[in-house]
């Protein structure tokens, strides 16, 4: 098993987490990743930080002295077509050189572009999952496009067929985030991370937003009148990653680098043991606030990975994970 | 406690005035949070983050008056900044749930990069 960890941004944050790893002997965390400059392209999640090169290098240096793997997050789905001006491609092109001479080891990126843009630098291309890659055929083709580590759709983490599929179809890594709580099949997924790409960046919208959280608000009141559509988010257990490394995925992303460092070494330290006892909504990186609203019972959700293995997700007919909620869910009083 | 609130918006806005300049503090709140943290904030424009570091001691002592005077214990008093640049947004004086004090304020680093922590209350005391 392999562990991505998210890094907020700031130096202090790496240099805490690389303690936390080193003093608990986690092996498997092997990389970090942070967001790059919001200058150069925004992002799916919040830019919190805006890191210059020579930041990025010395954090990069720090990383390599302690074992660790340094990946620069561009993973905006929508740059406006930026990319495909010469003052966007003169951009990137340098942005990269850069990232490069930093000693950076990966990029990931969601535009298909850049992707290809990436083949001229030594650094691993990873897809972000904002690429929404949920198919062997899609897999595929960003291979072809130069990916050296896919990362996975979130919406079909329980679709094992699609991704045992992916793994025969494809020789590069794939890679599963497993503490996402997104909506499974949300409506607002694709406008979401558009929205958001425009936000942390300089391409702003023209106008203020007389809705900046439309889709965040959307997404909390769907949960909170239907709570079932927590147990039917993508998250992976720490106990169920055995599971998704019997079908051959190694590889593990803890989403967060938008949250507390401590928050942050938390996750890193039940998903290194495997193994956690608690509200599972702790774990999971977004909606953090339905924590304070509801509380999931972990141990209460053993063995649902086996009915979702073979699960059809249809929905309408089934009821398990209604089920499930009744078992598993108490409200917080 | 509405008059203290307008006062604490007042003092703040004319101490950072003497001290720095034209910083304008449009609006200030108590807040309760799910978790159980209570506090006192103040958005605040003008400010940046590097002549609030030469002002920290006396920007803190402002913020812990002012959250005393509400009834908020001044555990942790933290200045936000606006993701990627050093514009000050907010500060914050807040009095921590269990929860909050080991996640937001028990890192030995700021617990997010936006964050500039000013005073945190020492654990065990």
């Amino acid at each position: 098993m392999q562990l991505m960890i998210p890094h907020p941004g700031h130096f202090s944050a790496l240099k805490e987490i690389i303690e936390a790893k080193e003093a608990e002997g986690m092996k498997e965390v092997v990389e970090v990743f942070m967001g790059g400059s919001p200058d150069v392209m925004g992002s799916g999640r919040g830019v919190l930080h805006a890191p210059l090169i020579e930041e990025i290098s010395e954090q990069t240096e720090y990383a390599h002295q302690h074992g660790i793997k340094m990946n620069v997050v561009m993973n905006s789905p929508c740059t406006g077509g930026h990319h495909l001006t010469f003052e966007g491609y003169k951009m990137f092109k340098w942005y990269f050189g850069e990232l490069n001479k930093a000693g950076v080891d990966a990029v990931t990126v969601a535009e298909p572009y850049l992707v290809e843009l990436l083949r001229e630098f030594p650094m691993k291309t990873v897809v972000s999952c904002l690429s929404y890659v949920d198919a062997p055929q899609r897999a595929k083709f960003f291979e072809d496009l130069g990916a050296d580590m896919i990362t996975v759709d979130t919406n079909i983490n329980r679709h094992f067929d699609l991704l045992k599929g992916m793994v025969n179809a494809v020789k590069c890594d794939i890679r599963l985030i497993v503490n996402e709580g997104c909506l499974y099949k949300c409506p607002f997924r694709y406008p979401h991370y558009n929205l958001a790409s425009h936000l942390s960046s300089l391409n702003q919208p023209r106008a203020p937003l007389f809705a900046p959280d439309f889709y965040f608000d959307k997404c909390i009141n769907i949960r909170l009148r239907d709570p079932t559509q927590i147990i039917k988010s993508a998250w992976i257990r720490p106990e169920d990653l055995k599971e998704y490394e019997a079908i051959g995925i190694k590889g593990f992303k803890l989403s967060g680098r938008t949250k507390a460092v401590n928050w942050i070494i938390d996750c890193m330290r039940v998903y290194s043991n495997r193994a956690f006892k608690g509200n599972l909504l702790d774990l999971l990186d977004c909606p953090q606030m339905l924590r304070y609203m509801f509380y999931i019972e972990s141990d209460k959700l053993e063995g649902g990975i086996e009915r979702w293995k073979s699960c059809k997700k249809m929905c309408n007919e089934c009821g398990y994970c209604s089920e499930l909620t009744k078992e598993a869910l108490t409200y917080v009083k | 406690m509405k008059e203290q609130v307008k006062e604490g918006r007042k003092k703040l806005e004319e101490e950072l005035r003497v001290l720095l300049g034209n910083i304008f503090v449009p609006e200030a709140k108590m807040f309760g949070m799910a978790c159980g943290c209570v506090g006192f904030t103040s958005d605040l424009r003008g400010l940046q983050s590097d002549d609030m570091q030469v002002f920290r001691e006396k920007v803190t002592t402002i913020l812990e008056e002012i959250s005393e005077s509400v009834g908020v214990k001044p555990e942790f008093i933290y200045a936000r900044k606006l993701p990627g640049t050093e514009e000050v947004v907010s500060l914050t004086a807040r009095e921590l749930c269990e929860r909050c004090k080991r996640e937001l304020a028990g890192s030995k680093s700021s617990p997010r990069p936006d964050i500039v922590v000013l005073k945190k209350k020492k654990s065990g005391k």
